[in-house]
């Protein structure tokens, strides 16, 4: 029901598609606006591109800091690291930083087209896909660092596997998606998701196997069978342990629980999806 | 004709209002045996109070532990009714928040009713405001085919269009650089070139008359006659009753989100600028009574 619909637009009250009817509406919406999506991502790629000195350098930039900081304060606390331990944390920071790069992009990406919104009749689902969407640059430009680092000092942990990178990154662009969705839309009706997801999410780095190994954890699970369950529970577990895996260790992701993760995600997808689309009507009046 | 459908609570808000049918707008002056191109019955909007931009966390726990009872709902639009055939022009009138807005937003499927239905039979074009999906940092051209594509028009479609587009907002090289480096006027002549561009079966206009320089507003005046011409139907809200006197050949005046009077356009905007000095008056006499000066 766009600008020009060759059949009768009808809007009533009393018509509402089910649920099943809500989530296939917003897949199709997704895929006809597919260029759309496009044109977003172009632009704000371009934005990002020239609205900083060092342009899409700070891209490269940026990865490595936070390793040298997380390098720093590490081994200050701790002393005793994993072996070759800025690689080890640099497999965590980069999927991380992309992954909380989208998540804070898609939540202003529905409340900061407020204007738009109330003018147009469009799928609103295109703002949180095309913020998901071009953070993959992100991801993809933080990996000239990640080679650049194994190549002057870690070639002999070069192996095969660390092919299989877009592998992982397929489940946790799903997953990340999925969490787009929801905070997109919470975000239109409370405005301080922002500030409680910086919080959280930092939380969440720190609850997931990023600055330590899941054999750490794995101890104090032995002790507290409780915190291995929880972890069960978290996807950048499955997610920190597969980079590491391919890139770090040489051997082949989590198979199993990459799988599991992907069915899981496409699952949560479809429930905040629908959460989105149900909410989609109210949109234009509460901005 | 509107399929007869008990109004129902709404999937967002929740308030189930008693079902009272409108009036039925007076007089069809034009063609009344022409289709009906769009039908709303009993159309009602409602905005939720509880819920604003403005709203955070701490206000909901709040309101929450305070039980505030103030009014949650707020009627914008209310048992509205209107059938409008093929070749109809309707002015709409009313002074503001009178729901006039809201009115072309549901129209243009912006806003879903709350209550009510309704139909809208062929491609609608809404005018509301102009450029609003510009991106600053894209140059002209791609915006041109950014709005098209958020208006979902295809992409080789936009791109016929493309120069006839560029040819009418007449802004020279500028076409290929950033949109923030243009003026306002030119970023108002370009979305008005853009919205124009689609012929439409419906066409929903919102005050767009007044952008850009005198020539431009000429221009726009001109171009906006042809889509009267060539589109089935037209809604034109407009505070410039000499429109609506001219061009319409329907009017209504809408005031607190209801029907006041339809009709014939001179009558109706009789009728509002009666009620408006009326409304003056009144006014004028309040401010006497708290001792201030009317300035003339």
């Amino acid at each position: 029901m766009s600008a020009t619909t060759p059949d009768a637009a009808f809007h009533s009250s009393a018509t509402r598609p089910g649920p099943i009817g809500l989530i296939t509406e917003g897949i199709l919406d997704i895929w006809s606006r597919r260029r759309l999506i496009r044109y977003l991502v172009r632009a704000d790629l371009k934005k990002r591109g020239t609205d900083t000195l060092f342009g899409n350098v700070w891209w490269v930039i940026d990865p490595l800091l936070l390793m040298i900081v997380y390098v720093v304060m590490v081994t200050v606390i701790v002393q005793k690291t994993d072996p070759d331990y800025p690689l080890f944390i640099f497999c965590a920071i980069l999927p991380w930083k992309w992954f909380t790069a989208s998540v804070t992009d898609s939540i202003g990406s529905v409340s900061g087209q407020e204007r738009l919104i109330k003018q147009l009749h469009f799928p609103k689902v295109v703002f949180p896909v095309a913020s998901t969407v071009s953070e993959i640059a992100g991801f993809l430009f933080g990996l000239i660092p990640l080679f650049t680092l194994m190549l002057l000092f870690y070639r002999d942990r070069f192996s095969p596997w660390i092919l299989l990178i877009p592998a992982v990154a397929f489940v946790q662009f799903f997953f990340t998606l999925a969490i787009s969705f929801l905070f997109s839309a919470v975000n239109v009706f409370y405005r301080d998701v922002a500030n409680v997801s910086r919080h959280f999410l930092r939380l969440w780095f720190y609850l997931s196997p990023g600055l330590y190994s899941l054999k750490q954890v794995d101890k104090i699970a032995a002790q507290n069978p409780i915190v291995g369950q929880l972890m069960a529970l978290n996807p950048f577990a499955t997610f920190f342990e597969s980079y590491r895996n391919v890139i770090y260790n040489g051997t082949g992701p989590l198979w199993g629980h990459l799988a599991g993760w992907l069915l899981a995600s496409l699952a949560i997808g479809a429930l905040t999806l629908l959460f989105f689309k149900r909410t989609e009507p109210s949109f234009a009046k509460v901005l | 004709m509107a399929a007869e459908k008990a109004p129902e609570i709404d999937g967002v808000a929740e308030v189930a209002s008693e079902v009272a049918a409108g009036d039925p707008p007076a007089g069809d002056p034009a063609g009344s045996t022409a289709e009906p191109v769009i039908v709303a019955h009993d159309l009602g909007v409602k905005y939720s109070l509880r819920f604003t931009r403005k709203t955070t966390l701490h206000r909901t726990f709040t309101n929450l532990l305070k039980r505030q009872d103030g009014p949650s709902d707020f009627w914008a639009l209310q048992h509205f009714d209107l059938e409008l055939r093929k070749g109809q022009s309707l002015g709409v009138i009313g002074p503001n928040g009178a729901g006039k807005s809201t009115l072309l937003q549901v129209l243009a499927g912006i806003l879903t009713p709350s209550q009510g239905t309704v139909e809208v039979r062929g491609a609608i074009s809404s005018l509301l405001t102009l450029g609003a999906g510009f991106d600053q940092e894209l140059t002209g051209r791609e915006n041109i085919l950014l709005a098209g594509a958020f208006m979902g028009l295809d992409h080789r479609e936009m791109e016929a269009r493309m120069e006839d587009i560029i040819a009418f907002t007449d802004i020279g090289e500028f076409i290929d650089a950033p949109i923030k480096t243009y003026s306002s006027g030119m970023r108002a002549r370009l979305g008005f070139s853009i919205a124009t561009s689609v012929d439409p079966d419906v066409l929903l206009l919102d005050e767009v008359l007044s952008t850009g320089d005198q020539l431009f507003r000429a221009k726009s005046k001109a171009r906006v006659l042809e889509l009267v011409t060539s589109a089935k139907a037209i809604v034109l809200v407009t505070h410039d009753l000499q429109w609506v006197t001219e061009f319409c050949n329907r009017a209504i005046l809408l005031e607190h989100g209801a029907t006041v009077s339809a009709g014939e356009p001179t009558a109706v905007v009789q009728l509002h600028q009666e009620r408006m000095e009326e409304e003056r008056q009144r006014k004028v006499a309040e401010i006497r009574r708290y001792g201030g000066v009317v300035s003339r």
